[in-house]
């Protein structure tokens, strides 16, 4: 697969001379074999990427690793192995590099006691910025928070949660932004607006980097996608040639029909398919065209007078795509 | 300071927005009424003894451990203080907020009461003004040691209010007045060392000498600053999170 210029799956030669000048061509996030291990359990396995403005994806299913990475590109957890550089620095243990950078964690938990626009005022404040009151009036207006902006967050939904995160983490307009599930929680309105909010952000240059896993979401989004699956980068790239690697991987169906041997033989004779076998009593057929086959299944059960009685996809959850992209 | 004052207010929210402060209220009052009750009805007057039982072995530490352990430890616990690390604030300052907020609050809690059972138990016949406000002082010196360790303690375990009370009930309690060589590990014989030298103490009762105790005070508070301070640097989101 072809690396875009946002992503390449090696980090990015080493700037000349003094690191952090401030014309030295610098990634703003850029990972060297980084692993994180607890105990004998290995969370992020030898991990490498290289990113710069614009929005990336960080897709995968639950569990396999989003929010380790996250977290060790945010400083909040220290590498076992490797190394992490974020706005040219090792973010751990070294908060000033939270003057570039604005996160909104997973965990919807924020200080309750205070009212929406406290907690952007703290964030401005702890930020240092000179006007913190028009900072934080500017960003709950930004984030749609405003009619809600005097109550506790206690009394807050899901959705309004996600927005004082993120009114929190943008009330400094840092470069660079690092978001765990932003969608989680929020209707479809408030979605969009996000997007929108995001987009225009990076189109303005900021480093854009957000976890999710669903497809669309990401698909909608980002311009580039890193696909993380039990601890391991996947895939990374442009959007598009991951969508196709997904798309082009074999399909499974089981079919029950009227005449399961015959329906083999019949399938078998079409170009998409590529194997069909009996197990269990059900027909199981692989092919490698997921639309082409759908499309022409019907048409054959008929053509030899063959009654489907169900056909079902066994695996299109998307752990198995994901698991695909790492055997592949 | 704009930054040191905004962590200590948002603290101090998180702390008085809970209902158990009112427990605590309740709980610094009731050497005032143990005070109240000596006066009126005109009984023994041996105030050290009581402040000691009173306040120094009850009030002090246990006001100090429950909000000592949940100045800082609360929002380990639920996570929110990833809000204060994620800023470009020196580690050291978010734990001097805390342990500031954590004296201030049980001081806060506890001196009124103290003062007011001082010149209760102090005036009343036999007792001497001078000894209780000696008391006092040392007690102010104790409550900030112990409000120290206490939220050193909510930074590097979760089960803070379990420890507190074990190194209260069982170390200060009980080990340390039976084994002479631990009492420079204990808050409370620091406390009423120092009582002893501000003309408080009981002299029947082996304490540490002055500079000891005003040593061993010194050092919970510094040591527990230092120890906060380095946990915050070091700190990583539990696995999982």
């Amino acid at each position: 697969m072809t690396a875009t210029p946002a992503v390449a799956s090696e980090p990015a030669p080493p700037a000349p001379a003094t690191p952090n000048a401030p014309n030295a061509p610098v990634a703003a996030i850029e990972l060297e074999h980084v692993s994180r291990w607890y105990g004998n359990v290995v969370a992020i396995n030898d991990i490498s990427f290289a990113l710069g403005p614009g929005v990336t994806g960080l897709l995968g299913p639950n569990g396999a690793g989003k929010s380790t990475l996250l977290h060790l590109i945010a400083g909040l957890l220290a590498p076992s192995a490797g190394q992490v550089r974020l706005a040219g620095r090792r973010p751990f243990g070294d908060p000033t590099v939270y003057h570039e950078v604005g996160l909104v964690p997973e965990r919807e938990a924020i200080h309750p006691y205070l009212t929406g626009h406290q907690f952007a005022l703290l964030n401005a404040e702890l930020q240092g910025l000179p006007d913190a009151g028009a900072a934080a009036d500017r960003v709950i207006a930004t984030v749609d928070l405003t009619e809600a902006a005097h109550r506790q967050i206690r009394t807050y939904s899901k959705g309004m949660r996600q927005r004082a995160k993120l009114a929190g983490a943008l009330v400094h307009d840092p470069r660079i932004l690092l978001l765990d599930e932003p969608f989680n929680g929020m209707d479809p309105r408030q979605r969009l607006h996000m997007m929108s909010l995001l987009r225009s952000m990076a189109a303005a240059g900021r480093v854009i980097l957000f976890s999710s896993h669903i497809l669309e979401e990401v698909e909608r989004l980002a311009e580039a996608v890193l696909v993380v699956y039990a601890g391991r980068l996947a895939a990374s790239g442009d959007f598009r040639s991951i969508r196709r690697l997904m798309t082009d991987r074999p399909h499974r169906f089981t079919i029950r029909s009227s005449d399961d041997r015959r329906l083999a033989s019949a399938l078998l004779a079409q170009p998409a398919v590529f194997g069909a076998e009996l197990v269990d009593g059900l027909l199981a057929v692989r092919t490698s065209d997921y639309a082409a086959f759908t499309r022409a299944l019907a048409g054959v059960a008929r053509g030899a007078g063959i009654r489907l009685f169900e056909v079902a996809p066994t695996d299109d959850s998307l752990e198995s795509v994901f698991s695909y992209l790492v055997r592949r | 300071m704009r930054v040191f004052g905004r962590l200590v207010l948002v603290t101090l929210q998180g702390l008085l927005g809970r209902r158990r402060i009112v427990l605590m209220l309740l709980l610094a009052a009731l050497p005032v009424l143990v005070g109240l009750a000596i006066r009126l009805g005109g009984g023994r007057a041996d105030a050290p003894a009581i402040l000691d039982t009173l306040v120094i072995r009850t009030v002090l530490p246990l006001v100090a451990l429950v909000i000592g352990s949940a100045a800082l430890g609360s929002e380990i616990e639920d996570g929110t203080v990833v809000y204060l690390l994620i800023k470009p604030v020196p580690r050291w300052v978010v734990a001097l907020a805390k342990i500031a907020v954590a004296v201030g609050v049980t001081l806060a809690l506890t001196l009124p009461a103290m003062l007011v059972t001082g010149l209760l138990i102090g005036t009343a016949q036999g007792g001497s003004l001078g000894s209780s406000l000696g008391f006092v002082l040392a007690a102010i010196a104790g409550g900030a040691a112990y409000a120290s360790v206490f939220t050193t303690l909510g930074a590097l375990t979760t089960r803070a209010l379990v420890v507190g009370l074990a190194y209260t009930l069982l170390w200060e309690g009980a080990l340390a007045g039976l084994l002479e060589g631990t009492r420079f590990l204990s808050i409370r014989q620091a406390t009423l060392g120092l009582a002893a030298a501000l003309g408080a103490g009981d002299p029947d009762v082996a304490t540490l000498e002055p500079i000891a105790s005003l040593v061993v005070l010194a050092l919970a508070i510094a040591v527990p600053l230092a120890l906060t301070a380095l946990a915050l640097q070091r700190f990583q989101v539990r696995a999982g999170d």
